[in-house]
């Protein structure tokens, strides 16, 4: 490992399944639980509530409410642990079961009481995503969609942050000018704009992206089940595989 | 948090998907195609200093099981050393758990590029006879190709003939080897009898049955058959004799086809020879054209000889 | 078929289509067969050099070069025996000894390429 390259532990390879927050999500220890269902509603919440607007046609209030009114009742009845990877992956279990709590809140008729205190999520970003981004995809392609995106900003969000961290700024920088922005630069501007020669220039990039792939990975890792569910999904996030 | 843009997401999907050599002694440059089995990198040897190809398998969910047959296989593909097929130089298993090959970098040209780069019928008979020599060899290790195609057969630059590309190889069941026969590493619905592997335009029938149990050397052969039509489409005075070669290949009924592809070489070889050719049978006729045809210059000095005769005969009656 | 082989028959037929030819010259036609037979052992001779020259010697220009002198020489000496038609005779046998030599450069074996 390059100490000057390469963030984080050692490990290259995948981190271990305890890593997991669906397998945590059946633990004993209600911490645990808690945490696991926080990892879980911190990627799916906003991917449900577009998906909850597109699909369902519901006002952007009503998708809101929807929204947490689904993860509360997820945490309350612990549905996560119900999950069986031999059956579908954990992303379209989680589809059909938000889709069955839509239709009957719909039968029902009646508003949600909010719960599980999942009051910090910004609707209004997601509402403006929505609104200003329309998509021709089928509902099930635009929730994987959302989802794969918001496992992105997740991801360049965490990435920020442990360069951040560990005093690597220039590396997040880089990073940030070459891939994440729309201007065209060359290494060679960059090396000028960072007082850095075009070699060392592709070296941060080259470590940045790979310990942005890390993140990426570990993320997906977090809301798999089992490895062979984790290879899958990450092939399907990284483009490999259509889903 | 700032938004991805649609163009920004795939940008980052493909910057994350570039393999991830850290824990290898490779350096990826840059992705150099991609086909439905895999992609193809070019990536430096740092431990050699030299270029080499790399292809990346898209696995199926991968299990232990598999991923040791897919190394087993790699090490048989290993072993087929000949001039005409890509050399295997390493095997091994990414981060992410994709396996990948390392290969021979060929410089050159593949086999529909250089055909058309305007080669002769002669050129390309040759080159043709050289892909029969190397798939002859490995059908004779035992290995079947599967994917025969002008797309998977380099020209290098010194006019060496290479085929690629042995991921959906075959391994058959022969009774001297200390393994069984086993389903190849495929796309996630081809490990399946009924499932289809190859490219359908030279794909042999049975293969486009997914008939994969049945498969053996002729499943090549037709293959070949259609490389050889694709090598002799458009081009001037091909004679029957090519065509017939060609369509023997190509019989739907595997029992009519060349047995061997050391059978279709040697039928190639007495085209290039102006021999006569096991695929067809000819008249008087054209018997003769081709031995005038071979001996063209023999020919005109005879008939000289007897033209000046003629004259000589002529002009002493005078 | 060794290259001497292939002088041998070559020479012969067209030594004996040669010696025919006399046919058409009335003044000669009474000797036609002498003529005919003369020719025939004129272009076995020639192919027997030429076809031994082909074995040990593998170059086609040289192998022609050879031919036509050995042809021409022979005819040479048939013309001075028959003490005229020097063109007719000549001309013909240089020929016949081109054919020759480039036939057994080009084709036959020697031993070592035998079949």
């Amino acid at each position: 490992m390059d100490p000057d390259t390469d963030i984080g532990g050692p490990a290259h390879r995948f981190p271990a399944t305890d890593h997991s927050a669906i397998i945590n999500a059946r633990s004993d220890d209600s911490r645990v639980r808690r945490r696991a269902f926080d990892t879980i509603l911190a990627s799916y919440w906003k991917p449900a509530y577009k998906y909850i607007r597109l699909k369902w046609r519901a006002g952007n209030e009503d998708a809101k409410d929807l929204t947490q009114g689904f993860f509360a009742l997820c945490f309350e009845k612990n549905y996560f642990a119900t999950y069986d990877a031999r059956k579908a992956s954990f992303q379209t279990f989680l589809r059909t079961c938000l889709d069955g709590f839509v239709a009957n809140e719909r039968k029902a008729g009646q508003r949600l009481k909010r719960g599980g205190d999942i009051d910090h999520l910004d609707f209004a970003e997601a509402e403006h995503e929505f609104a200003a981004h329309a998509s021709t995809l089928s509902p099930e392609d635009y929730f994987h969609r959302e989802w794969v995106r918001w496992m992105f900003t997740l991801a360049v969000d965490a990435f920020r942050q442990r360069c951040e961290e560990s005093g690597r700024t220039v590396h997040f920088q880089l990073f940030e000018r070459y891939d994440l922005s729309d201007d065209e630069v060359s290494y060679a501007s960059l090396g000028k704009d960072f007082g850095l020669d075009t070699a060392t220039v592709n070296n941060y990039l080259a470590a940045a992206r790979r310990d942005f792939r890390r993140i990426v990975l570990e993320k997906l890792r977090e809301i798999t089940a089992t490895e062979e569910e984790f290879r899958a999904e990450a092939r399907s996030l990284l483009g490999v595989v259509r889903p | 948090m700032r938004w991805l843009s649609d163009d920004k997401l795939n940008h980052l999907r493909s910057v994350v998907s570039e393999p991830d050599f850290s824990a290898t002694k490779y350096t990826f440059v840059k992705e150099l195609g991609r086909g439905g089995m895999g992609v193809v990198c070019l990536a430096e040897d740092r431990e050699l200093d030299r270029l080499i190809a790399i292809k990346i398998l898209n696995t199926p969910d991968i299990t232990e099981d598999l991923r040791n047959r897919m190394i087993r296989e790699a090490q048989i593909i290993a072993r087929l050393e000949h001039p005409g097929i890509v050399p295997v130089h390493d095997a091994a298993t990414l981060a992410d758990g994709r396996m990948f090959y390392a290969m021979k970098y060929v410089r050159g040209s593949r086999l529909d590029e250089y055909a058309a780069q305007g080669a002769s019928l002669r050129d390309r008979l040759r080159k043709f006879q050289a892909v029969c020599d190397a798939v002859a060899f490995a059908h004779a290790h035992g290995v079947i190709h599967r994917d025969l195609k002008p797309q998977n057969i380099m020209i290098g630059s010194f006019g060496e003939v290479l085929v690629l590309d042995w991921g959906v190889a075959k391994l058959l069941d022969r009774e001297d080897r200390s393994y069984s026969s086993y389903r190849t590493y495929s796309n996630s619905d081809d490990t399946m009898e009924g499932a289809v592997i190859g490219t359908r335009n030279y794909m042999s029938p049975e293969q486009a049955r997914g008939e994969v149990d049945q498969l053996d050397e002729r499943a090549d052969i037709y293959s070949l058959g259609a490389v050889l039509s694709f090598l002799l489409k458009d081009q001037p005075k091909v004679s029957k004799a090519a065509h017939a070669i060609s369509s023997k290949a190509t019989a739907t009924s595997k029992e009519k086809r060349y047995s061997t592809a050391s059978e279709l070489s040697a039928d190639i070889g007495r085209l290039l020879d102006a021999e006569p050719v096991s695929a067809y049978r000819e008249n008087a006729f054209e018997r003769t054209s081709r031995w005038v045809g071979k001996n063209r210059f023999l020919v005109l000095l005879v008939l000289a000889y007897l033209l000046m005769r003629i004259f000589l005969i002529f002009t002493s009656r005078r | 078929m060794s290259k001497p082989l292939i002088g041998v028959i070559l020479g012969a037929v067209l030594g004996a289509i040669d010696g025919l030819t006399a046919w058409f010259t009335p003044a000669v036609r009474d000797q036609l067969f002498g003529i005919v037979f003369g020719s025939t052992i004129k272009g076995i001779i020639a192919g027997v050099a030429i076809g031994f020259f082909a074995r040990k010697f593998h170059s086609l220009p040289i192998g022609i070069l050879f031919g036509v002198l050995v042809g021409a020489i022979l005819a040479w000496l048939v013309a001075f025996m028959q003490g005229g038609y020097y063109f007719q005779i000549i001309l013909p046998g240089t020929l016949v000894g081109l054919i020759v030599g480039f036939a057994t450069q080009k084709y036959g074996n020697t031993p070592a390429t035998a079949n």
